[in-house]
């Protein structure tokens, strides 16, 4: 029955030749541990990335703490990892944990949630294949994964402590000179190894998404979300290896005694340059930027349509728009180097294409907005977080501009202005992403619905503090306070600023008791909540076509997509509002663009 | 009115697809990791009043010379062997691997020949930039090449059963992509460090 009235010219592969349906494994080992099976790997992923976010999520609660009551101790964690000085935090620990928060929240909390659980989770099961392109592969990338945070764990109990030298590990900080025990050279290896899991991944994810589409999921018929991951996986595949380069020329340097990074008193004979890491680590860093929010945008682009009960405004556009940037992204990272001391000619250029930036971002933005208006909008859970990205991604959007533009830059540069932005745009942004996510998609993940109730306190009680957390720290780094410092009171010229830091902790600790409303929420809902119905939300992507939880091989048949994944308010459609992306309007005539528009 | 076109490919050619665009995107990947290392050299080399720093000798030119020609051989007899086998001359590949694999070990002998004398005569990694530099280029390289042995010799038993004739030579094509793609990274490197 493919009476869509759509020219639908396929020249892609063939699925029903190529994606045999395997019986699924027996075994336990086979089954959860080394499982192939990209819906366990999501959940594997899923747990080990919740298992970080709560360690780098306790280690930013003691960072405030120690900013809003400097000297005193940490209740009750404080006195037992810091028994010497009374539970005080003492400065060492201070750099390393704001470090290691960086380091384990990046790495192995934002990632393996948005990229590994939700891209493992959402490409097959939106593109309507049977599994991964190459699923041993997919394994390969978890475990090695595990070892890389095994590495990170573990450098927290040798002798001088995890690595201090900042989450972007400069040299000098991170030489020798800066780092003289192991915690260093273990983190390169934990990069080194989360690198090469990234890579995996991300080889796998294009992959897929080039070989796999169903016939008829042309790429401006896939759900945004898939877009998002894949531009993703694409940056990954390709940035990610500079900084595993930058890392090895530092573990070089750490181990062997080359002379990558360095310079001055260090070195005897021909030293190199410490900018240099800068480079590379910069090359990398800027699109990891986009490699962490691209998921999250992806995500709530489908969610505002899902649940505005509208086509998504604008769907090419927004596609379009995520595209550009991921190549501007490349080409932008000088704008984290304009106090190095590079040339004005070359800062001018990278100002340019930063700002370039602020076009596409604006029309996916207003696309969002559009999307909303005049919808009929349902406020459930995820929709509410998919808002709240809107709305702390626009704050964080928009101060990213003054970091962008030179003049303004060179005075906000380190500062907490820094800080805050980052957080808001992938921090704040990224982790209402990820709850957007969970709350969504937790019913075809383990077949339960959600508390929506806890759900909603859950949203409000983290909406308003990481507003409140972020929002300070521009105020504070606007007023002249410069990151990592170990107590800002000592300063007589950032000591009025206290009250600003005193609440910008209190709200901090109110946003990490409110994710006990999570835990509780996610883990009653494991063990007792509602079943969840095939199509609980209501939508048309090829995930919700399936059961909940979709079996092992997901589709019995490959499906046959002849709708674009918003098809909300379909006139011709009676009796409800949406239409599945593989499910024909059996009525006639069908106006213009029953595919994605 | 709807037209519903499939290309029906056989499974065996769908696979294959799916893995060479696969290897593509992870050869990508590859390249910028050895692309940051040829960024690194050349931002180094770039701020160094001159290269080599004064008083360090020049490398030897002849020697890693002669060690291109062998990889490129190496290239070339697999890639023969590789396409006779697929052109059903049973044999052929069991043949070409042998000799890649007697080309791509005598590589790392002649690399050791290189290294073993210079770091004898006191120029180490540790040896200013320019040291670091042809040690952590090279030696990263030559890993590069053993990986590459073992991927190789991991398709002999495959070859002695003639399990890659015709239609059915995907592994083969993969890691010859690999093995091509390490020798072309020598040969930028050669010219880069030993050269210019």
């Amino acid at each position: 029955m493919a009476d869509t009235r759509r020219n639908l010219l396929y020249a892609g592969p063939d699925f029903h030749a190529e994606q045999h349906i395997h019986p699924e494994p027996s075994s336990f080992v086979r089954r959860y541990v080394f499982s192939t099976d990209h819906k366990v790997i999501a959940k594997q992923f899923l747990w080990y990335g919740l298992f970080f976010l709560a360690i780098g999520g306790t280690m930013a609660m003691m960072i405030r703490w120690q900013i809003g009551h400097p000297g005193t101790a940490f209740p009750v964690l404080g006195e037992l990892l810091w028994p010497e000085s009374g539970g005080v935090m003492p400065p060492q620990a201070y750099a390393s944990f704001f470090t290691m928060h960086g380091t384990l929240m990046i790495f192995f909390a934002i990632t393996p949630i948005l990229i590994g659980a939700f891209g493992n989770l959402l490409i097959p099961l939106m593109i309507g294949a049977r599994d991964m392109a190459f699923p041993t592969l997919n394994m390969l990338s978890f475990w090695t994964n595990v070892l890389a945070g095994t590495a990170m764990v573990v450098s927290f109990f040798v002798p001088m402590g995890a690595a201090a030298g900042g989450w972007q590990a400069y040299p000098t900080l991170s030489t020798l000179v800066g780092q003289p025990g192991p915690g260093q050279s273990l983190w390169i290896v934990g990069i080194f190894f989360t690198g090469s899991a990234s890579i995996m991944g991300a080889v796998n994810y294009i992959t897929t998404v080039v070989r796999l589409r169903a016939p008829g999921m042309g790429y401006f018929q896939m759900p945004l979300s898939v877009w998002g991951i894949w531009l993703t996986a694409i940056l990954n595949a390709l940035f990610v290896p500079v900084l595993a380069a930058g890392v090895l020329l530092l573990f070089l340097d750490r181990t062997f005694g080359s002379h990558f990074f360095l310079a001055g008193a260090a070195v005897t004979k021909g030293g190199g340059d410490p900018i240099l890491y800068q480079h590379l680590f910069w090359i990398f860093g800027h699109p990891e930027v986009y490699i962490l929010i691209l998921p999250a945008w992806g995500i709530v682009s489908d969610l505002l349509s899902f649940f505005s009960r509208k086509p998504a405004f604008g769907y090419k556009a927004t596609a379009i728009s995520m595209s550009v940037i991921t190549f501007l992204s490349m080409v932008v990272y000088g704008h984290h180097m304009f106090v190095v001391g590079m040339s004005p000619l070359l800062s001018q250029g990278f100002m340019t294409l930063t700002m370039l930036i602020s076009i596409p971002s604006a029309v996916f933005f207003l696309n969002w907005l559009g999307t909303m208006w005049r919808g009929a909008i349902r406020f459930t859970t995820p929709m509410l977080f998919a808002v709240g990205v809107v709305f702390v991604f626009g704050l964080g959007g928009l101060t990213g501009l003054h970091l962008g533009a030179i003049s303004s830059d060179i005075y906000l540069h380190d500062s907490y202005f820094v800080v805050g932005h980052f957080h808001l745009t992938m921090a704040a942004s990224v982790l209402l992403g990820a709850f957007a996510a969970i709350y969504f998609w937790f019913p075809k993940m383990f077949g339960k619905m959600m508390n929506e109730t806890l759900g909603k306190w859950h949203f409000w009680l983290t909406i308003v503090p990481i507003t409140v957390v972020f929002c300070g720290m521009l105020v504070v780094g606007y007023g002249g306070m410069q990151r990592r410092l170990y107590n800002a009171d000592e300063y007589a010229f950032l000591r009025h600023l206290h009250p600003v830091n005193l609440w910008v902790t209190r709200a901090a600790l109110l946003l990490g008791a409110s994710q006990f409303l999570f835990v509780v929420n996610f883990l009653s809902s494991l063990v007792a909540g509602k079943k969840a119905s095939e199509n609980p939300w209501e939508v048309g992507t090829l995930e919700w076509t399936v059961p909940s939880p979709p079996p092992h091989h997901n589709f019995d048949e490959i499906p046959l997509v002849v709708n674009g994944p918003h098809e909300f308010s379909h006139p011709d459609v009676k009796g409800k509002d949406w239409l599945a992306q593989n499910e024909p309007i059996a009525a006639e005539p069908v106006a213009l663009g029953a595919v994605g528009r | 009115m709807s037209t519903v076109t499939f290309h029906h490919l056989p499974a065996r050619e769908e696979s294959r697809r799916t893995s060479f665009v696969g290897m593509v995107m992870a050869l990508a990947s590859w390249t910028m990791l050895f692309g940051s290392l040829f960024f690194a050299y050349a931002i180094l080399r770039l701020k160094a009043g001159s290269w080599p720093p004064e008083g360090v000798a020049p490398l030897p030119r002849l020697l890693p010379f002669v060690n291109t020609l062998v990889l490129l051989a190496s290239s070339l007899v697999l890639h023969r062997g590789a396409r006779d086998e697929a052109e059903a001359r049973i044999g052929a590949l069991r043949e070409a691997l042998r000799g890649t694999v007697a080309l791509g070990s005598l590589f790392l002998v002649l690399q050791l020949a290189v290294w073993v004398p210079l770091w004898r005569s006191g120029f180490t990694i540790a040896s200013g930039v320019y040291g670091s530099i042809f040690y952590g280029l090279t030696v990263f390289h030559a890993l590069h090449v053993l990986a590459g042995l073992a991927v190789l010799l991991a398709l002999v038993p495959g070859a002695r059963k003639g399990r890659y004739r015709s239609g059915r030579q995907n592994a083969v094509r993969l890691s010859a992509m690999f093995w091509h793609f390490v020798d072309a990274v020598w040969v930028v490197m050669f010219v880069a460090v030993y050269l210019l």
